[in-house]
């Protein structure tokens, strides 16, 4: 794939960088799908969401699945986190095959999903307790779970009482709070808005660096896989199926100034590439009846 | 708010008034009818189709009978009159013939008990005595002489002359009553008089207070009921029914609501069933449960349990699916899921949906009592309705709405008490919940406890 001439390549690794995706695919494998597919039957045939797809994750990588809309990457997340079955393939986790749901893999949802009639320490008290823990355990565990994610101040309020933001975070610590191998996030940021999702950014890598979880990233955003992860797969769409597993050769510990980094726009602009091929792009609007012609707006 | 705002931003699509307004609003919703109701009763030329017999007279040859009370149609009270009219006629006619007439003593008796409803409006007669023909006598004299005047009603010019005229042949006769000394010849009767009314079934509003007020402290005999056992009645069938009904519903909905199982096996008969008027089982439930509260309460039930079913099963349905399956990703089993998801998620839903039951099952109530043996407030309703007395049906029926609406407004307060985080409480509620809280806090802080 040709690359911008004024950006270095996506694949060039600084010795550290490279140092680090040594050390990372000598780790055990986290989770392991292969050959997943998923068909749906409409009314008008069957359409294939899934097809084929194959990927790892190592011990405590972050990955990130981005792909244009319509990929499948909400499809493949339930099915990894066991809420859709799927048509054909397999997933494991840390060598175990899983089909159905389970306290092993966590899910941050994109719209939330606390219950509303429980305080933020009860959520998080939600999972430990349906396992059996006592009360007591799960009380002052959860309070370490909210205090990692910065909202002790906040333990006794009802979720109607946080902002999206807060939200997020204590459906993070609900689901670290069960201590899950994997966890999968379905574009948990997606209704937070560009300032509070750049924070909830880095809190993620905060929380990612103190807690030994290795973690499934959805996003649509580029900025946003770039930032967070180790290595980005990138979907194609209809059907959906594995277009390239990008390493990101951005060094950690990361931060928002290393978005203008040559490296990280070099890699950005790799997978806008894949994601929306040159060629195609959007072609020239028609002109209309009602136009005005402006020099100065073009 | 300065004095020209006062008429602007009252009509504001879809944004709520400030709270004044809403209030002064509110208040209005009530008054408006209550005052249309006084305006109807109370301005005499508005509506008043009848009119309210305040002095009555039997007509020759006519079998229908008017006393003191009745109402009669504004068009026909003018032929009354004149028919009236027209027997004073043929009787002065023939007084100038000298033509004695049979019977005349009996005919003159029951004439001269004219006064009677009169006299009791004025009181100066009880009203079991109204056939007292010696007190009545004295009457005729009194106001034919003017030591007595009429007020309430007042004798029109017209009809003091007929007592006039009358009395002047009695006095002839005899000074007190005899009926032997009656005159032979007949005497003139009264032109009935009366005022304009509004229709039986629209008592005015404080004739409607009084009897409410009289029906419900009125002491009566023993082994009677007193208006307070009827309601306590009514109150009992409809919460025991509605109890019913919300624990055979309530399980059966949630059920339904979760597993296409029970809603595949349940829902289509219960869809059925509703169909089926409660009331055509009236017969039915009371022979299977014979007499007593038991068939009521279990049309009660019959008529609420099969809406609640559907009701709950939808509310159930409603539940964000996302919740469920975030509970799922954390571990919670089926039966978890159920018990601490679905229910503790419904709750709010459930609990506005029972407050809208409870308003059916009121509907259903009236019916009910009227089946079998009739009994609690309907039954008084059914009574006193049929003897038209519609002033004291009026306040039981609005005994039962007040019930209803202050029971609802109450429960419907309590929401924001028993639900807190659905985020509908005032902050004056909100306080509440903290102060009743505060103990629980304590103890649990000082007492951690063991696992």
């Amino acid at each position: 794939m040709k690359t911008d001439p004024l950006l270095p390549d996506y694949r060039e690794q600084t010795p550290e960088v490279a140092a680090r995706f040594a050390r990372l695919v000598k780790r055990p494998v986290a989770l392991e799908v292969s050959g997943l597919t998923k068909r749906f039957e409409t009314p008008r045939g069957i359409v294939t969401a899934l097809d084929d797809v194959s990927f790892s994750v190592h011990k405590r990588e972050l990955l990130s699945v981005i792909g244009p809309s319509g990929c499948g990457k909400s499809t493949l997340v339930r099915i990894l986190a066991g809420l859709e079955t799927p048509s054909g393939g397999e997933v494991k986790v840390y060598g175990e095959p899983v089909s159905g749901p389970g306290p092993d893999r966590g899910m941050v949802f994109q719209g939330y999903t606390l219950f509303p009639w429980r305080t933020v320490k009860e959520n998080v008290m939600f999972g430990p307790r349906m396992a059996g823990t006592s009360a007591f355990t799960a009380d002052s565990e959860a309070r370490e779970w909210i205090e990692l994610v910065g909202l002790s101040k906040f333990e006794n309020a009802y979720p109607h009482q946080l902002s999206g933001g807060m939200k997020q975070r204590v459906a993070i610590a609900r689901a670290l709070a069960n201590q899950p191998r994997v966890l999968f996030m379905d574009e948990p940021f997606g209704a937070l808005d560009a300032q509070t999702r750049c924070q909830m950014q880095s809190y993620l890598l905060e929380i990612w660096k103190n807690v030994d979880i290795t973690i499934v990233f959805i996003t649509h955003d580029l900025d946003e896989a770039v930032f967070l992860s180790d290595r980005i797969l990138v979907l194609d769409a209809n059907p959906g199926r594995v277009r390239e597993v990008v390493e990101v050769p951005v060094p950690r510990p990361r931060s928002t100034e290393q978005l203008f980094d040559p490296s990280f726009l070099g890699v950005r602009k790799h997978i806008d590439n894949l994601i929306h091929p040159p060629g195609q792009e959007q072609k020239e609007a028609p002109v209309l009846r009602m136009a005005v012609a402006d020099p100065d707006v073009v | 708010m300065t004095e020209s705002h006062l008429f602007k931003n009252w009509f504001v699509i879809r944004r709520d008034l400030p709270p004044s307004r809403r209030l002064l609003l509110t208040c209005i919703s009530f008054l408006l009818p209550i005052a249309l109701w006084c305006f109807v009763s109370y301005v005499p030329w508005i509506w008043h189709p009848d009119i309210k017999i305040e002095l009555s007279a039997e007509r020759e040859g006519v079998t229908t009978v008017f006393t003191a009370g009745d109402h009669v149609s504004k068009g026909f009270f003018p032929e009354f009159v004149e028919a009236v009219r027209k027997d004073n006629a043929v009787v002065l006619a023939a007084r100038a013939a000298g033509t004695s007439e049979p019977g005349a003593k009996r005919k003159n008796q029951k004439l001269l008990r004219q006064l009677a409803p009169l006299a009791v409006s004025h009181d100066w007669l009880p009203y079991t005595e109204a056939q007292n023909d010696a007190v009545l006598y004295t009457l005729w004299r009194d106001i034919a002489t003017g030591k007595k005047v009429t007020k309430r009603p007042s004798l029109t010019p017209e009809n003091l002359d007929v007592v006039r005229k009358n009395w002047a042949l009695l006095a002839a006769a005899s000074a007190e009553f005899s009926f032997a000394k009656l005159p032979d010849t007949s005497l003139l009767k009264l032109i009935p008089q009366g005022k304009p009314a509004n229709p039986i079934y629209l008592p005015a509003p404080d004739e409607v207070i009084r009897t409410g007020i009289r029906d419900f402290t009125a002491k009566v005999p023993e082994g009677e009921l007193t208006m307070g056992d009827r309601y306590k009645r009514s109150l009992q069938v409809i919460f025991l029914g509605f109890l019913w009904a919300c624990l055979v519903g309530i399980p059966i909905g949630i059920l339904c609501g979760v597993f296409d199982f029970f809603s595949k096996l349940f829902e289509p008969f219960v869809d059925f069933f509703r169909y089926m008027p409660a009331p055509t089982f009236s017969t039915l439930l009371v022979a299977i449960l014979l007499a007593g509260d038991a068939p009521k309460i279990a049309l009660v039930f019959i008529g609420t349990v099969f809406q609640l079913i559907l009701v709950v099963s939808k509310t159930t349905r409603l539940l964000d699916p996302s919740l469920l399956e975030a509970a799922q990703t954390l571990g919670a089993k089926p039966r978890q899921m159920i018990t601490h998801v679905v229910i503790p998620g419904i709750l709010p839903n459930l609990y506005n949906d029972l407050r809208i039951l409870l308003g059916w099952a009121w509907t259903w109530l009236v019916i009910a009592e009227l089946i079998g043996v009739k009994s609690g407030l309907t039954e008084f309703i059914e009574t006193q309705g049929r003897f038209r007395n519609f002033d004291r049906v009026f306040p039981v029926i609005i005994l039962i709405g007040v019930t209803g609406f202050v029971m609802d407004q109450i429960l419907s307060w309590l929401h924001g008490i028993f639900f807190p985080w659905a985020g509908t409480s005032s902050s004056f509620t909100r306080n509440l919940i903290r102060i009743l809280r505060w103990p629980v806090k304590m103890i649990s802080r000082s007492n951690p406890a063991t696992p």
